[in-house]
């Protein structure tokens, strides 16, 4: 496998969902739409209008590419705002408050982009949930920092070494668009079967 | 939708904005959403305009070419998908490997159990115990569990293609006695071309299978090309022969034998070319078998491993599936579908 340089920063999210699901997603290239991820990238679009407009004193500039040399990842921003100088990025989510809390993460990847590119510290972030309309304020933590420089080295070790971590059946299987593709109770279904004679 | 089958000679296949169309002599055919297309194939000498073949490799829609009569011509397919992990373990296991040799019981043992379970089926179904027919049931059915016996202490792939030929002689030695309508009989496995309907209706539904498995084996990202059961040998490496051989008995010839006793088909539906011999199918037949077909594909049975409702469609991807995670090493046995 060639070393990818940058470590997209969708990855993070879907490693921290499952392990599995991201060597599926980034190693082999395993992605079928389901109605989540179609869905989702239908909002996207609409996010993704590239422009910057003006909403009072707040800059607003949609589909940013973010990267950083330092911590070697890349990715798209839907909104990065700016208000008195301070500038923060804004995530946006298809439903309400994922029931899996791997979003913050993903904002967060985004600061420690965002700070390098602009020189200032940045210390919140917000997710934007588009069913409730709703703004959620992320605290970019120490500890949050932490977590997401420790995700993004377990993402890079899998990257580069290709090694498949194992699918396990847990109950966000029931959520997740491939599914079809890892039939993660296969493993143990197949283990116990007895043809019949 | 699943797949489109375009029998029409002069036919015309199209898109316009995000639909597939099929037009002849000016009228439309067949007017569709590339979304709900899984596959198309196309039998006879059907035209296809550029843009539609985009939007196939594309949307990586396969299309597969067949000859008005059905057998395969090859087929235009979007590039194998990025998992090297799935064809690096498919290479490695390597002619008589022990991976291989267990891959090759399973293709060969589903095979024979399904053959022996339709015999059973027909015995069981059979009206007169008594009869010669049943007998000749019987003297199958004791040479296919011959032939199953050995199979898993059977260690070399030519010994277990010994043990296959066996079976499939068993089977098809007593074939006519499974069917029960005045026109139709069998006598042997006629391949290039087939001289009698039976034959032809066989043959016909093993290439429109191979499309489909073909099809599941690229979407889990094996190299249909390289096979265990059918190597060089055979004149065509083929994975999806291999993976074929469990489904022959489940899929095709369940519903041949079903098409000509319930006489959804019957001996007008043929007709004979002169010099060769070589039967093949009225338009009228054609399409009514391709649609048998297709519902049998879309028929739902208890996958008896996933130990859920799934299709014969679905169940191509699942034997895939589970031939990958064999291969792969995350599991230890490879299951072949056998149902009862
Ligand atoms: S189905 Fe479950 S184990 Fe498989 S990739 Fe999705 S979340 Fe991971």
């Amino acid at each position: 496998m060639i070393e990818p340089d940058y470590i997209p920063i969708a990855a993070l999210n879907h490693y921290n969902y499952c392990p599995h699901r991201c060597w599926r997603m980034f190693c082999i290239g395993d992605f079928t739409d389901n109605q989540y991820t179609i869905e989702g990238t239908s909002l996207h679009d609409r996010v993704h209008t590239v422009g910057d407009s003006h909403r009072e004193e707040v800059w607003q500039i949609r589909a940013v590419w973010l990267k950083s040399e330092r911590y070697g990842l890349i990715g798209k921003a839907d909104l990065i705002e700016s208000e008195n100088g301070q500038w923060y990025p804004v995530e946006y989510k298809r439903s309400h408050r994922g029931e899996f809390d791997n979003d913050e993460l993903q904002v967060c990847a985004q600061a420690l982009c965002l700070e390098e590119m602009t020189g200032q510290p940045v210390p919140v972030g917000y997710l934007y949930y588009a069913q409730s309309h709703q703004r959620q304020l992320v605290n970019l933590s120490d500890e949050l920092r932490q977590t997401t420089i420790a995700t993004l080295e377990a993402v890079r070790t899998l990257l580069h070494t290709g090694t498949m971590p194992k699918a396990t059946y847990t109950p966000r299987c029931k959520g997740c668009s491939l599914f079809q593709a890892c039939l993660p109770q296969a493993v143990e279904k197949v283990g116990r079967y007895r043809e019949a004679e | 939708m699943g797949t489109i089958y375009i029998t029409q000679d002069d036919a015309f296949i199209g898109k316009t904005d995000e639909r597939l169309q099929v037009r002849s002599q000016k009228k439309t055919l067949l007017d569709v959403p590339m979304i709900k297309v899984d596959g198309v194939v196309v039998l006879g000498r059907a035209t296809i305009s550029p843009a539609a073949l985009i939007e196939l490799l594309e949307r990586k829609i396969p299309l597969s070419f067949l000859t008005g009569t059905g057998r395969f011509l090859g087929r235009l397919e979007p590039p194998l998908t990025k998992n090297i992990f799935v064809r690096s373990a498919q290479w490695q296991a390597g002619e008589n490997s022990p991976q291989a040799v267990h891959v090759v019981r399973g293709f060969i043992r589903g095979k024979l159990k399904n053959y022996r379970n339709t015999l059973m089926r027909a015995q069981r179904d059979a009206s007169d115990p008594n009869s010669a027919a049943v007998a000749k049931l019987a003297e199958g059915i004791r040479r296919l569990e011959h032939a199953i016996a050995p199979i898993n202490t059977t260690d070399t792939i030519d010994a277990l293609r010994g043990l296959e030929g066996a079976g499939s002689a068993a089977y098809f030695g007593c074939f006519q006695h499974l069917l029960r309508a005045a026109g139709f009989s069998f006598t042997t496995r006629q391949k290039r071309p087939p001289t009698d309907p039976v034959n032809a209706l066989l043959s016909f539904g093993y290439s429109l299978l191979r499309h489909d498995v073909e099809s599941a084996l690229n979407i889990v990202g094996f190299d249909p090309y390289l096979g265990y059961l059918h190597t060089q040998r055979y004149g065509r490496p083929s994975l999806a022969l291999d993976v074929m051989e469990e489904f022959r008995p489940l899929v095709v010839d369940a519903m041949v034998l079903a098409a000509i006793n319930r006489r959804s088909l019957t001996p007008t539906d043929f007709s004979t070319e002169p010099l060769s011999g070589a039967v093949s199918l009225s338009d009228d037949g054609r399409r009514t078998f391709l649609r048998l077909y297709e519902q049998k594909k879309q028929s739902q049975f208890k996958h008896p491993v996933m130990a859920k409702q799934c299709t014969y469609q679905e169940a191509f991807e699942i034997q895939a599936r589970l031939l990958a995670k064999y291969l792969m090493g995350e599991t230890d046995q490879y299951p072949p579908l056998v149902l009862k």
